[in-house]
């Protein structure tokens, strides 16, 4: 009992996301993080105000965070197919390197 | 990108790398602003030279200088939005006596400008702090701040010199200076040469005016107004 609650606990800790989740995430990161620079350099020139600029960025920052460092279940959408335990039941005919297996 | 902590670390990682960007594009962007900071009037209205000491315990009597002047400047164009603030202060510059090159130099007024958007990291009274947020109200920058309009002003910092000697001292000139301090960016200064879209100030020097004498019993009762007057 005490140790599914930890495994639970560790998982939310970890929080983690399939391979197809970290492309994606990577690619949200460098985008909206670029864009916040950019909206926050320009509004800024063009109101002559830097406090609004720093306030920009910083917002634009602090939402970037909440939207990639969750586990949110979109980046979950696609998990690592593993393979049956061997031995349990031999599936047939699995082919790895063009090899058959037994 | 695997669990949260390396997301964590990753995006904080390109945030550095895009705030530093940022950065570097608002003190770029200060080439773009036209400076074309000009003085209208900087004279001298009153001139005396007295003994004093620097202070009570002081033996040695040295020659101090009481200048007034007025100055009308408008500095306001030295104010955009990566202007933190801007410090003008006004020095009074004579040759050396011994030709060897040197030059006297030495403030005798100075003062604080603010931009609007570092009116609380100034140390104003609350009085002045409401009224600088009063004039500045819903404005990211307030060039006005930057017209400069004083009559009479008295040194703010005693002026003498080294060897004591003040007297009758000649081709005394004041120069406005100020020193443009960037939220972001380089420090810089008033300049003697255009620099692209930044001019260099015009009119900064006072004419030149010789130091009275000491001023003697006989002397006190006429009137000291002299030199200095431009016209």
């Amino acid at each position: 009992m005490a140790e599914q609650l930890l495994d639970q606990a560790r998982d939310i800790f970890e929080g983690q996301i399939d391979f197809e989740g970290q492309k994606l995430v990577e690619l949200l990161v460098n985008i909206s993080l670029t864009l916040v620079g950019a909206i926050a350099f320009l509004v800024g020139y063009f109101l002559q105000d830097i406090k609004l600029a720093v306030y920009i960025g910083l917002a634009g920052t602090a939402a970037t965070f909440l939207l990639v460092v969750p586990p949110w279940p979109i980046y979950n959408k696609n998990p690592v197919k593993w393979l049956p335990v061997a031995g349990v039941a031999s599936p047939a005919n699995i082919v790895i390197d063009e090899t058959m297996l037994r | 990108m695997y669990s949260s902590l390396v997301r964590l670390q990753n995006t904080f990682g390109f945030f550095t790398t895009v705030a530093f960007c940022v950065a570097l594009l608002i003190s770029a962007s200060d080439f773009l602003s036209d400076r074309a900071p000009t003085v209208n009037v900087l004279k001298t209205t009153q001139l005396q030279v007295v003994k004093g000491r620097a202070d009570y315990y002081s033996s040695k009597k040295e020659e101090y200088a009481i200048i007034k002047f007025t100055l009308d400047a408008d500095l306001s164009s030295l104010f955009t939005w990566n202007t933190k603030q801007v410090f003008a202060y006004v020095t009074a510059e004579w040759p050396s006596a011994q030709n060897n090159n040197a030059t006297n130099q030495a403030v005798i007024w100075d003062t604080i400008i603010t931009a609007p958007s570092s009116d609380h990291l100034g140390n104003f009274s609350p009085s002045k702090l409401k009224r600088l947020r009063k004039s500045a109200a819903g404005k990211g920058i307030d060039p006005s701040r930057g017209k400069l309009q004083i009559k009479n002003q008295r040194l703010k910092y005693p002026l003498t010199h080294p060897t004591g000697k003040l007297a009758l001292t000649e081709d005394v000139q004041l120069k406005l200076h100020y020193n443009v301090q960037p939220w972001v960016g380089f420090l810089s200064w008033d300049q003697n040469q255009d620099w692209g879209k930044w001019k260099a100030l015009k009119n900064g020097l006072s004419r030149k005016f010789t130091l009275p004498a000491i001023k003697t019993k006989e002397q006190a009762k006429k009137k000291t107004t002299t030199g200095g007057t431009r016209a």
